[in-house]
């Protein structure tokens, strides 16, 4: 008998279990430490993070071990896990230009105001697989980190490190000299006073020059909590964003390009107008003084898009600005979700807001939550020997009242009969 | 969002209000958490009562992530946990049988979690969590039937737009429903869809009958029991109360038909009227092909039954 149907599914279900912890723990090789994972994996730890909708390093490095490095898995761990918990409390609106930024990009202008702070990344990196000898790769970090301890007897903080790839090119010379003092003493904590400065937002800049659109709105509406609530379109732009910020990146990914040269076509290519990763606090009110008090920093990827306006209604002689932030270090999401932000905006006004026709808000809605779709996509596996049954029973029934069935050639002419007097009732 | 913090932690942690919770409160683990805050149960436990007194009408509700994946039943066990206590003895099946192993998972997360106790007798059971049939023993007031629903909308084979969708069952526009019917019929000769039978509840809303079979449609009429339908993944809850009216939508002149095959009865205990489930030949003409029932703890009865007798 199959697997549903068969006696002691529980003992089943526990072998399967054994089996898969098995080989994942007692596999011949070190234990993979969730420091490790934190540590050399941040990219996935990251986006665990964003996809469960949960900042906790410790948590979501614990998730993908356990999900042997499905990150879906590990997020939809991550979600429940946080479902047995009750919220306690809403954190304050952050200013994102308090955020202590790590790394910021601006495609926009050569030189915008603030700097091009190139920061972590692999974008300008050969995708070149390094084949060098673990053994050897290994040694060589070793002799990297002694390096550094010389240059600098402080506290090796790696995202600091990062700011040494800045590029002089793109820096004012207030910046050049911030530069040449830390390389040449060595103090690289003094690069936190770049990241902490307020940098002006090429929004602000293209606002002076009357280039934008103002969507800017009077009233301050409550954000949708996504987590609270069934959101479904027509929904407020909060929502659309908080399920963008929780999207599977994937999704989002696939989303943007299925808009691009997919059959779709709501999307123009957008500019970037800043792409940031940076750290921010987050604040709470104290549940007994009433004054704020910060519980912790996330870090968060932010991106700007600036959207060129070419509709017939629209005002073409100005930018629209698309919206996309996200946990942790992830910018093809971020960017993503920047411009489905603009893309979602420009079709509801096409359509008319609240005419319920804005489809590529639906998509997003909908479409991109990994648990969602992951979950109806497996739900597949499941015993359906019930619904076959009856799905077998409507083809005979079609049989028995001479449906004529195009496919097939030859004979079997159809038979005219009446359908009440089927054997079906 | 209109609570302050501090209501809200006092009303989580049993504090006065303004009272004893402190900081370590806000940090210590809770007892026992279970899978399903009890917040979340209060609010599932509000949408019911809605969808009871809306017959028929989708609740949305802000759906929680459960242990299963979404698809796998996360609707259904949400309204068990909301609804179950220790009081409770429940019974979990899937395609009709209690140790299926989505329905052995299901019922195990539900037992280990909430002190519930578990049966695989109908009789037995105060809530009953399904996918895909009801059983075949009938139902009494004091039982409430949970079932699994993938998909709630019956009306998406013919609009796509869910704000259109919205509104066609606000004005209880069900006019292209009728006509896919009817289309189905001229071109097919019957009306083919199989399971999931569209019905119109209560005179007033149409209902997507999960993916039951039509076999099982008429017992939701006029049932005695309640029935709860949880979508976890697409965050609605629906409901059919007791006595309450379940038309499947068909024509005048063509009547709804359940599965039957004719000569077809359970290889174990002969039953022709329940809901049997084919085991094909085990090659083709071979003879040993056969039905047996779907609801194994009916047929299991049945036939201990006639041991007896």
């Amino acid at each position: 008998m199959g697997y549903a149907a068969a006696r002691g599914g529980l003992e089943a279900i526990a072998a399967a279990e054994d089996l898969v912890r098995d080989a994942r723990d007692l596999a011949d090789s070190p234990w993979l430490g969730l420091d490790q994972l934190i540590d050399r994996q941040r990219l996935a730890v990251d986006r665990v993070m964003g996809e469960g909708g949960l900042w906790d390093p410790r948590l979501a490095a614990r998730a993908l071990q356990q999900a042997e490095g499905d990150t879906i898995e590990a997020s939809h761990l991550l979600r429940s896990y946080r479902a047995t918990m009750p919220r306690f409390a809403y954190s304050h609106a952050v200013d994102m230009d308090d955020a202590r930024v790590l790394r910021r990009i601006v495609p926009a202008f050569r030189n915008p105001p603030g700097p091009q702070l190139l920061g972590r990344t692999t974008d300008y990196t050969g995708r070149l697989l390094d084949r060098t000898d673990d053994t050897v790769a290994r040694e060589r970090a070793e002799q990297r980190a002694s390096e550094l301890v010389v240059l600098d007897s402080g506290e090796l903080g790696t995202d600091q490190l990062d700011t040494d790839q800045l590029d002089t090119d793109e820096l004012d010379t207030d910046e050049l000299e911030q530069r040449t003092a830390v390389v040449t003493s060595g103090a690289v904590s003094a690069l936190g006073s770049l990241g902490n400065r307020r940098h002006r937002r090429l929004l602000d800049v293209l606002r002076d020059m009357d280039l934008m659109v103002d969507r800017r709105r009077s009233d301050d509406p409550d954000p949708v909590d996504i987590t609270r609530s069934a959101t479904r379109p027509p929904a407020p732009r909060s929502a659309v964003l908080a399920t963008m910020a929780r999207a599977e990146t994937g999704a989002l990914v696939n989303l943007w390009y299925r808009n691009i040269l997919g059959p779709d076509g709501y999307i123009h290519e957008v500019t970037l107008g800043e792409v940031r990763h940076a750290e921010v606090p987050v604040t709470v009110t104290h549940p007994h003084t009433g004054g704020p008090i910060d519980i912790g920093v996330v870090r968060v990827t932010e991106v700007e898009a600036i959207e060129d306006l070419d509709g017939a209604d629209e005002e073409r002689t100005r930018f629209d600005v698309g919206y996309g932030l996200c946990f942790g270090h992830n910018e093809k999401k971020a960017i993503a979700m920047a411009n489905l932000d603009i893309a979602c905006h420009r079709d509801r006004s096409e359509t008319g807001d609240g005419a319920g026709a804005c489809e590529l808000e639906q998509s997003i809605l909908m479409t991109t939550d990994g648990l969602d779709a992951s979950g109806f996509l497996e739900h597949l596996k499941l015993p359906h020997y019930v619904t076959f049954r009856s799905m077998i029973d409507r083809k005979m029934a079609m049989r028995a009242a001479g449906a004529s069935d195009p496919g097939k050639r030859g004979t079997d002419a159809p038979v005219s009969v009446d359908p009440r007097e089927g054997d079906c009732a | 969002m209109s609570a302050t913090l501090a209501e809200t932690l006092d009303a989580v942690v049993g504090a006065e209000p303004g009272g004893a919770a402190t900081l370590a409160d806000l940090v210590t683990e809770p007892v026992d958490p279970g899978i399903l805050d009890e917040h979340a149960k209060r609010e599932v436990r509000r949408a019911i009562l809605t969808a009871v007194c809306v017959p028929g009408y989708q609740v949305p509700f802000g759906s929680r992530e459960m242990p299963v994946a979404r698809g796998w039943g996360s609707g259904g066990l949400q309204i068990t946990l909301a609804i179950v206590g220790v009081d409770d003895v429940v019974k979990v099946i899937d395609q009709g049988d209690d140790e299926g192993v989505n329905a052995v998972n299901l019922r195990r997360l539900v037992i280990n979690t909430t002190g519930a106790v578990e049966t695989t007798e109908v009789d037995e059971a105060t809530v009953i969590q399904t996918r895909h049939r009801i059983p075949e023993d009938p139902l009494s007031p004091d039982q409430t039937l949970v079932l699994q629903v993938p998909v709630p909308e019956p009306l998406r084979g013919v609009e796509r737009n869910m704000a259109t969708l919205a509104q066609m069952h606000a004005e209880a526009d069900y006019a292209r429903m009728w006509v896919s019917l009817y289309e189905d019929k001229v071109r097919n000769g019957v009306i083919t869809k199989s399971t999931g039978y569209p019905c119109l509840v209560g005179g007033r809303y149409v209902i997507a009958t999960t993916p039951i079979p039509r076999w099982d449609i008429p017992r939701l009429h006029q049932a005695p029991f309640l029935s709860l339908f949880g979508a976890g993944r697409e965050r609605k809850i629906y409901a059919i109360p007791p006595d309450t009216d379940v038309e499947p939508l068909t024509f005048d002149d063509v009547p709804f038909e359940v599965e039957r095959t004719p000569g077809a009865s359970c290889s174990l205990c002969r039953a022709s009227e329940a809901y049997l489930v084919e085991i094909p030949p085990s090659s083709f003409g071979a003879a040993d092909g056969r039905w047996i029932c779907s609801d194994t703890a009916w047929c299991r009865r049945r036939r201990s039954e006639d041991n007896l007798s």
